[in-house]
């Protein structure tokens, strides 16, 4: 379903602020997997995701979606084979606009956008009755401004709007990342609904060590643009959030053993 | 009474300014410049296809779509060249200033013999009246006058309902939630830019629009008459927003156009207590300045007066 080759992404090359934000990675993702990707700040977990999104273009790899090589696709032409929840909950919806009209919008996810009416009777109470779903009490607030809502409220809706046509590939960047706890929760257990439901091919990205064990039947940890450790199937299944903090615990460790020597070794010879 | 009537023809003439400013102002966020060459290049492309004898319908569209032109070239400069939005403006605005002198080939092309929508409102007037001048509660009223604002009325009214109809299809939505949030437009499939290129070119078409009207409506075209326009235009929305407050988008429309006639009302008072005319600008502008800090003068007044109640 998801065939990243070789990937390689530097920000910035050749100035002091230079990025080498992703190291040549590949994986394959099959259909229906659920991939979940964890990593320290600036490991190129976030990176990965926008550039199978395509917010930038790699300098080196490939990138196949459903059989197509998406590398140069602009991001609103991968559109018609994503679908996308942001970490800001308000990335994903247009204030100003009414409830109902988000979703119709949605509705029409990489496709063409012509003159007719963006929302007609059978939309709206096909609408109605997607968001009774959520148990939020929208339900009858369609027609009230995007704006109103919270950012819990919001990022829920965001999920909707992003599987509202099943995608071919489901990303998911730290939805919950800026929510309260309980929104979060609910916003949690919303995608892990609509995912089994439609058997959707899923990537996100979490700092939840937490989500990361409960989630997925795959789990990736990023480290310095490149995929460090790979466990899937039973392995996947047993792994605790404990031992995921162990892990990290145990990059931080190397990090600085390679600081010490680095620092020692500068006394020695300079 | 004509000084009510002219300024209704007015303010619905520059109503449809004040709709063009509102695509750029409120849908995209920001006030486009290009408005003040664009609305002189609509009256002149119309004044001047009204000379060479065109029907006065045909003249003046094909002064809107020349605003509309100009308004896609900004969009391009944004979308495709990374100008910011304002130098992008700036840019066409002045070129616009030249263009449109060597359309006009002259400063100001005279139009009061010409046949135009005000001549043929005249007939319209005559057919319906059947006499040259009327008397309406004692007042004498031309059938000029009169066929104008009727002609006027019809125009915008139908120009407001067909925007207020597209801004509710898919595209109009989308056109709206891209100025809002072009990444979530992205992710949903549409490119941004096309979209920013598209409602600006939709923006200065209206505005064009109401510059190719306006020449008509004063027996000229002018290439100065852009100039503060889009001040104008501010003052209208403005004006409008404090009518209607936030409310639903059709009546955000037809606040836009009230503002724009009641700002004209205004003015025709003012200039008839005596006002300079070549004050006017420095007030418009002082308008929009008081309305942009009125309601924050407001809301810190405000909360100064719950302080002591926390206290």
């Amino acid at each position: 379903m998801l065939e990243i080759r070789g990937i390689r992404k530097t920000f910035n090359p050749g100035t002091p602020n230079e990025v080498r934000a992703l190291q040549g990675v590949s994986l394959s993702l099959p259909e229906g997997g659920f991939t979940v990707i964890i990593g320290t700040n600036g490991s190129g977990k976030s990176t990965l995701l926008n550039a199978v999104a395509g917010s930038f273009f790699p300098d080196e790899g490939t990138i196949h979606i459903a059989g197509n090589d998406v590398t140069h696709w602009p991001e609103h032409k991968r559109a018609s084979l994503v679908g996308r929840v942001f970490q800001d909950p308000f990335k994903g919806t247009a204030p100003g606009l009414s409830i109902a009209e988000n979703l119709a919008l949605a509705s029409l996810r990489g496709q063409s956008r012509g003159l007719g009416k963006a929302l007609n009777a059978g939309l709206r109470s096909q609408i109605r009755d997607t968001i009774a779903g959520l148990n939020m009490g929208l339900e009858d607030r369609i027609d009230n401004a995007m704006g109103s809502l919270s950012g819990g409220q919001r990022q829920a809706l965001t999920l909707l709007m992003a599987t509202w046509l099943k995608p071919r590939l489901l990303l998911l960047d730290e939805p919950t990342a800026a929510l309260d706890p309980k929104s979060a929760d609910k916003v949690t257990t919303l995608a892990g609904e609509i995912v089994a439901r439609d058997k959707l091919t899923t990537f996100m990205v979490t700092h939840s060590m937490q989500q990361a064990a409960a989630f997925g039947d795959r789990l990736i940890m990023m480290h310095r643009g490149q995929p460090i450790y790979d466990i899937s199937g039973d392995d996947k299944k047993r792994v605790r959030p404990v031992e995921l903090l162990e892990k990290f615990e145990e990059l931080r460790r190397s990090e600085l053993l390679d600081e010490a020597a680095a620092e020692m070794l500068e006394r020695s010879y300079v | 009474m004509s000084l009510l009537i002219g300024a209704l023809s007015l303010g619905l003439i520059l109503s449809l300014l004040a709709l063009g400013v509102f695509m750029s102002f409120r849908v995209f966020g920001y006030a486009d410049l290009t408005a003040e060459g664009s609305l002189t290049l609509g009256g002149a492309v119309a004044a001047v296809l009204l000379v060479a004898g065109w029907q006065p319908v045909a003249a003046t569209l094909a002064g809107a779509l020349a605003g509309a032109l100009a308004g896609a070239f900004t969009g391009v400069l944004i979308t495709r060249f990374n100008v910011a939005r304002l130098l992008a403006g700036i840019l066409t605005m002045t070129s616009l200033y030249s263009i449109n002198l060597r359309i006009m080939a002259k400063s100001v092309i005279p139009l009061a013999n010409e046949r135009s929508l005000v001549s043929q409102s005249e007939h319209l007037g005559l057919r319906i009246f059947g006499a040259p001048a009327i008397s309406i509660a004692g007042w004498t009223v031309t059938v000029r006058d009169l066929g104008l604002l009727i002609l006027m009325v019809v125009f915008v009214a139908l120009v407001a309902a067909v925007l207020l109809v597209f801004l509710r299809t898919n595209l109009g939505a989308a056109l709206r939630a891209t100025g809002e949030n072009p990444q979530m437009m992205r992710a949903l499939g549409t490119d941004d830019r096309l979209m920013v290129t598209f409602g600006l070119a939709l923006s200065n078409g209206l505005v064009a629009l109401s510059g190719a009207l306006l020449a008509q409506y004063q027996g000229f075209a002018d290439v100065q008459m852009g100039i503060g326009m889009l001040a104008w235009g501010l003052a209208s929305v403005i004006i409008g927003e404090a009518l209607v407050g936030s409310a639903p988008m059709g009546f955000t429309l037809t606040g836009a156009v009230m503002g724009s006639l009641l700002f004209r009302l205004m003015v025709a008072l003012a200039l008839r207590w005596g006002l300079n005319p070549n004050d006017l600008k420095l007030i418009t502008a002082g308008i929009v300045l008081a309305a942009f800090l009125l309601p924050r003068a407001m809301e810190s007044f405000r909360s100064k007066k719950r302080m002591p109640a926390h206290a």
